[in-house]
């Protein structure tokens, strides 16, 4: 099947493309989807000053270094949406909005995060006509012209700044008390000092007016509970982002409230062979270096998933003799003692097995299937089916007498 | 297949002295939406191939052109007819809407 690879990553932002590099450079067959030109939200930043090696670059550059890069160990690339999902089976399959059904061994999903729109009135049927969610996209139409910015986060304060440089005045509607902002402090000084912005604190905006275009806001103040009338022709609105984790929501992968995926060191999902990295995973830092550092983890962790399968499947699965599972782990000398025991009463007996050792350290995934506890254990299978567990015991003859 | 590129001349040309049925996206390189709804138009442009126009417009290449049709965002995508306007689309579309819009555009009466 043409549709069939090692790994399949769904998104194509700055961890997306990590993975693709680390998983491409594992030989892995990969395939990275993506709906739109591959870079995502990065591509949305004018200048980027702290990715590691790049004192300056602009998101959209650094990401198309990310793609040649990726592209250079073999990764291939699809545009296209992935609508559905079905990540039970071993074998992962993602449908996509064309029609087309793609299987992987393992998934990760990237599909970073999208802006929060705040369902006030006037919001969604003014978009694109005075309402915005992206200053470099949208700040240069509001030439001379009086612009609401409505949040107080990193986003909401540096993309005000951005647009005084077109705006003619700035008014910045903030929830908090007087000069309290939640942005980092360089930048609320600076947004402080410029003089064509200003503050409105304790509120926020319900609703957008206008018929055509946006010609003003409706401003509420949290103290006093009354509303005033602001005249304006552009609003942005910076009120945080949530995942696009939607398609998602019948595949199985948990999520929080938010849509926020939690996921353990290795990038794992509740899923079995499904990873989640970047901006829509459960995290605390979301910039370009830690979506980077992400998708290598991921990519890694998924490798290891793979050869582990693969060799279980040549190993057990399709092995003609029936095979004594020893779960052992590297730390503990009894299992190890046990294990040199076993080998030996194996190659006394006449009709011997064959004995697949797992570090139940590195193989979870093993350990999990057959439900191992504690080391050593024992599983006596035929093709992966379990016929009996041994009674792991140092004495010779016990053990024997079990085989 | 990309959709062909307008500047300010081959714009007045084509929309207002050829005057056949088309849409005109208005986007920019650096805009995540715009990079969502190219790919959709570019999808949809061979369906309608001999009977509809779709033109690509950057707004940073043609400051006259938005400002023309006093453009608050990209992307828009407008549509005209026999060099009418005939309305506009504005920020992330749908396929559906999209051609719905378009089928529109063919059968109204000029």
């Amino acid at each position: 099947m043409g549709n069939a690879y090692d790994l399949i990553i769904i998104g194509g932002g700055p961890a997306g493309l990590s993975a693709g590099i680390y998983g491409g450079r594992a030989k892995l067959k990969t395939l990275i989807i993506d709906k739109g030109t591959v870079g995502g939200l990065v591509n949305t930043t004018r200048e980027i000053v702290n990715y590691p090696g790049y004192r300056q670059i602009s998101g959209s550059d650094l990401m198309l270094d990310f793609k040649k890069h990726a592209e250079s160990f073999g990764v291939e690339f699809l545009r296209d949406q992935v609508i559905n999902t079905d990540f039970y089976q071993e074998e992962k399959v993602v449908k996509t909005k064309k029609g087309k059904d793609f299987s992987a061994k393992a998934v990760i999903i990237a599909c970073g995060s999208e802006p929060r729109l705040l369902n006030i009135p006037g919001e969604k049927r003014l978009q694109g006509n005075g309402v915005a969610y992206c200053a470099t996209c949208d700040a240069e139409f509001f030439e001379g012209e009086d612009v609401v910015v409505i949040g107080s986060g990193d986003q909401a304060i540096e993309e005000g700044i951005y647009i005084t440089k077109f705006a003619k005045k700035v008014t910045v509607i903030v929830l908090h008390d007087e000069g309290i902002l939640d942005c980092n402090k360089v930048s609320a000084e600076r947004a402080l000092q410029n003089e064509k912005m200003e503050f409105i604190w304790n509120s926020t905006v319900e609703e957008v007016l206008g018929e055509e275009n946006v010609e003003g806001v409706k401003i509420k103040n949290l103290k006093t509970g009354s509303s005033s009338e602001l005249a304006c022709q552009g609003v942005f609105f910076f009120v945080g982002m949530i995942p696009s984790t939607q398609f998602l929501s019948d595949s199985g992968v948990e999520m929080d409230q938010r849509g926020y995926i939690p996921v353990n060191d290795l990038m794992e999902t509740n899923l079995e062979g499904v990873y989640a990295v970047g901006d829509n995973r459960i995290k605390y830092l979301r910039q370009v270096v830690s979506a980077a550092g992400d998708g290598a983890s991921a990519a890694v962790a998924a490798e290891r998933y793979i050869e582990e399968l693969n060799s279980f499947k040549t190993n057990v699965l399709l092995s003609d003799k029936n095979v004594l599972l020893l779960f052992f782990n590297a730390l503990n000398n009894e299992s190890l003692q046990f294990s040199t025991l076993l080998e030996e009463v194996n190659n006394e007996l006449t009709e011997n097995y064959k004995v697949v050792k797992i570090d139940i350290a590195t193989k979870k995934n093993f350990a999990q299937k057959y439900g191992i506890k504690k080391v050593p254990s024992v599983v006596l299978v035929n093709k992966g089916m379990e016929i009996k567990r041994l009674i792991c015991s140092m004495d010779k003859e016990n053990l024997k007498t079990q085989l | 297949m990309s959709l062909v590129h307008l500047n300010s001349s081959r714009f007045e040309e084509v929309i207002y002295h050829d005057g056949a049925p088309c849409l005109v996206i208005f986007s920019r390189k650096s805009c995540h939406v715009c990079q969502s709804v190219v790919p959709v138009l570019e999808d949809l442009q061979p369906k309608f191939d001999g009977k509809f126009g779709f033109y690509y417009v950057d707004v940073e290449e043609d400051k006259a052109l938005y400002q023309k049709f006093s453009l608050k965002g990209v992307p828009q995508i407008l549509f005209f007819k026999d060099g009418d306007y005939q309305g506009k689309l504005t920020g992330k579309v749908e396929e559906e809407d999209i051609e719905e819009r378009i089928t529109d555009v063919l059968n109204s009466e000029s």
